[in-house]
């Protein structure tokens, strides 16, 4: 486990779903649809989408949950919130305002999905941030407190300046629980009622754990 | 005409060059509506009082048909039946109080009309703006039936059909027809139809907007056409009988009103109306059938008929009150539309203010509570429980409101506190609280008794046709 790399663990980007700026929302779920279908090194399938400017260089970043928002957030713009800018309401007002035409949007209707499915990518797609980006040899460990710290579903792969990879969540996850089955660690008992036992002491875990009473 | 066509479509230039940069063409809006062979058949009339100080100059315009009071400068404009009331502009060596800046006045203020074509528009009440606290102007502007600039400097601006501004310096903007716009000083807006705003930054805000869909029925402004729409109908219905008050050349009594009370010569009033004391009837204002109590007043464009206005209420320019029962202190905002019917009354309760610019049509009766906020459209009890609230609620709010189709931010009281503050103040320049005793509490119910009129001619023929000589009026 020790051993194990960012790159060991990586989708290529030539494997990944991507698409340039200017790609609408329905034309990017057909090119993640087509690129989960050729996709079968492993049983997790792709979730997100990449979004690339014009000279090929990753720009953003779309997971099925902005997929979701942005049907929700297609209204948001309305005439009505662009009327409370102009006769100057306050921010927070205005947040509001947009927060009560989502929630009374209808999402499932025709209209509602016509409108999101014409949305550009660039639109709704998530910049990306400094805590996005992990170099292809980093450990694992450096990977993981990546993902948890900044709570993100994939981190870019880099080599020198360019992007060679996505490494998702999903693999680092299953290769972390994998190493800890192959340890055969004994289940962790169900703790019955007045049972003032501690749970036992993980194999080469050298923390003291309080030793049971007599 | 040749003058006169040159001079309005100097004027069309002049407005459509200040609106450039909102892409808005004022072109189709007056051809078609604005018919200058009708400008040589009104005369133009003003007003003498020793209280109100007389200056007016008029240099290469038309003003057929309008009314002039005070101190005015009308240059290359032309005016349609305009009324240009001067009786509450700043005196010299009085002091105009801005926030906390005191400006003596070393001159009396004046409204200075230039470049700019109003057609049937109000033009009252006094600059606003420290910045030109004794020069109310006009400047490039056109404006369309019925529409008011009150207190409200403009420089390139277009005002649609029954459009408001008040108490705002108003620069390179577009007011669509109805809209009501208050909020201190504005630029480059185009706001659009059926737009109630009224800001007062730091304090509140408060939007309302007509569905697009209901005001045409009401309002209508289509290019190359006249404005169309109910409001329009309900005024040329009752075109006739003040075509015979203008004609007239002598005053009659129409009837017999308090002392203390003005009835202008140029208003209408129709058998079965009664009037009491320290009550303002301005001119162009029609009362038919109606009671108004003591300290009532109907300004300019106002109608009241079949109603009863129990005392102290105030009726804004251009407000119309037909088939209603008004309790004391009622104030109907400006241009408001109070549409009861024969069988489906509207009644009022004390204390009420109804929004400036506000429709009530009724097909149901409709019984309004004492002290209540009213504004929008409103057609049945359902619509006045959305588009109204109490008074006192509405002073609780601190942080914002959200109520059929209002938008209100800010603090509630400050709102009440500043319109009954308002209120007050526009019963007491009518003169709604004199008394014999008290002669400073005199208003214009009590000064316009003593007002008489003059009228002046344009020239009838030839290439000055319906452009007016060029005059000073002096005392």
């Amino acid at each position: 486990m020790k051993n194990i790399t960012v790159k060991d663990l990586m989708v290529p980007i030539s494997e990944y779903a991507k698409v340039p700026l200017g790609t609408t929302l329905f034309e990017a779920t057909l090119v993640l649809e087509q690129a989960q279908e050729a996709y079968d090194h492993s049983k997790y399938q792709h979730r997100a989408i990449l979004v690339l400017d014009e000279n090929g260089k990753v720009v953003g970043k779309i997971s099925q949950l902005r997929l979701l928002k942005a049907l929700e957030t297609g209204k948001s713009n309305t005439e009505e919130i662009d009327q409370l800018i102009q006769f100057k309401f306050g921010e927070a007002y205005i947040e509001e305002q947009r927060e009560k035409i989502r929630l009374d949007s209808k999402l499932l209707s025709e209209e509602a999905l016509a409108t999101a499915s014409m949305r550009k990518v660039e639109t709704f797609m998530q910049q990306l941030t400094p805590g996005e980006y992990v170099n292809e040899s980093c450990s694992l460990d450096m990977a993981i407190h990546k993902l948890v710290a900044g709570t993100h579903l994939s981190l870019l792969v880099t080599r020198n300046e360019e992007i060679i990879g996505i490494l998702r969540m999903s693999d680092v996850f299953a290769a972390t629980f994998h190493a800890m089955k192959k340890r055969n660690l004994p289940a962790t008992p169900h703790k019955e009622k007045n049972d003032t036992s501690a749970p036992p002491k993980k194999s080469g875990d050298d923390t003291p754990a309080p030793k049971m009473k007599d | 005409m040749y003058e006169l066509e040159k001079l309005f479509n100097r004027i069309i230039q002049r407005v459509n060059i200040n609106l450039r940069e909102l892409g808005f063409d004022v072109t189709p809006f007056v051809e078609g509506h604005v018919n200058l062979e009708q400008m040589n058949k009104f005369y133009a009339f003003y007003g003498i009082s020793s209280d109100i100080p007389l200056d007016l100059t008029f240099t290469h315009s038309s003003l057929a048909g309008s009314y002039f009071l005070g101190k005015c400068r009308v240059t290359n404009s032309l005016l349609y039946k305009s009324d240009i009331r001067g009786d509450e502009l700043k005196r010299k060596g009085h002091n105009f109080q801005y926030k906390n800046f005191s400006i003596d006045l070393i001159t009396n203020e004046l409204i200075d009309i230039e470049t700019s074509a109003l057609v049937k528009t109000l033009v009252h009440n006094y600059s606003h703006d420290p910045e030109t606290a004794e020069r109310f102007f006009i400047k490039d502007t056109l404006s369309l039936d019925y529409a008011n600039i009150h207190g409200a400097p403009s420089d390139g601006c277009f005002l649609g059909p029954f459009a408001t501004v008040d108490l705002t310096t108003i620069r390179d903007c577009v007011i669509g027809e109805y809209s009501y716009i208050q909020a201190g000083e504005i630029s480059h807006l185009n706001v659009k139809p059926g737009t109630i705003w009224v800001n007062s930054p730091g304090h509140f805000n408060f939007l309302y907007q007509y569905p697009a869909d209901k005001l045409p029925h009401y309002i209508h402004l289509p290019p190359y056409k006249s404005p169309s729409g109910l409001l329009i109908d309900f005024i040329e219905d009752r075109k006739k009988t003040f075509n015979r008050v203008f004609d007239s050349t002598s005053q009659e009594e129409t009837i017999e009103v308090p002392k203390t009370t003005s009835l202008d010569r140029y208003a209408v009033v129709l058998p079965g109306t009664t009037i009491g004391e320290n009550v303002l009837i301005a001119q162009r204002a029609y009362l038919e059938n109606s009671y108004l109590g003591k300290g009532a007043n109907a300004q300019e464009n106002c109608f009241i008929i079949n109603s009863r206005l129990e005392g102290c209420n105030v009726t804004a320019h251009g407000a119309k009150i037909i088939e209603a029962d008004l309790e004391t202190n009622v104030f109907i905002g400006f241009n408001s539309f109070l549409y009861g019917k024969p069988d489906n009354r509207l009644k009022i309760g004390t204390g009420c203010i109804i929004m400036p610019h506000t429709i009530i049509d009724l097909h149901e009766p409709l019984s309004i509570p004492s002290d209540m906020l009213v504004w929008g459209l409103i057609t049945n009890q359902k619509e006045l429980e959305a588009n109204s609230i109490s008074l006192e609620d509405f002073s609780k709010i601190d942080t914002s409101l959200t109520q059929g189709g209002l938008h209100f931010e800010g603090n509630g009281a400050a709102f009440v506190q500043a319109f009954q503050h308002r209120i007050r103040h526009i019963l007491e320049v009518n003169g709604a609280f004199f008394h014999e005793h008290n002669y400073n509490i005199k208003g214009h119910a009590q000064n316009n008794r003593k007002l008489s009129l003059n009228s002046i001619q344009p020239f009838l023929f030839g290439d000055m046709q319906g452009v007016y000589p060029d005059i000073t009026i002096l005392p």
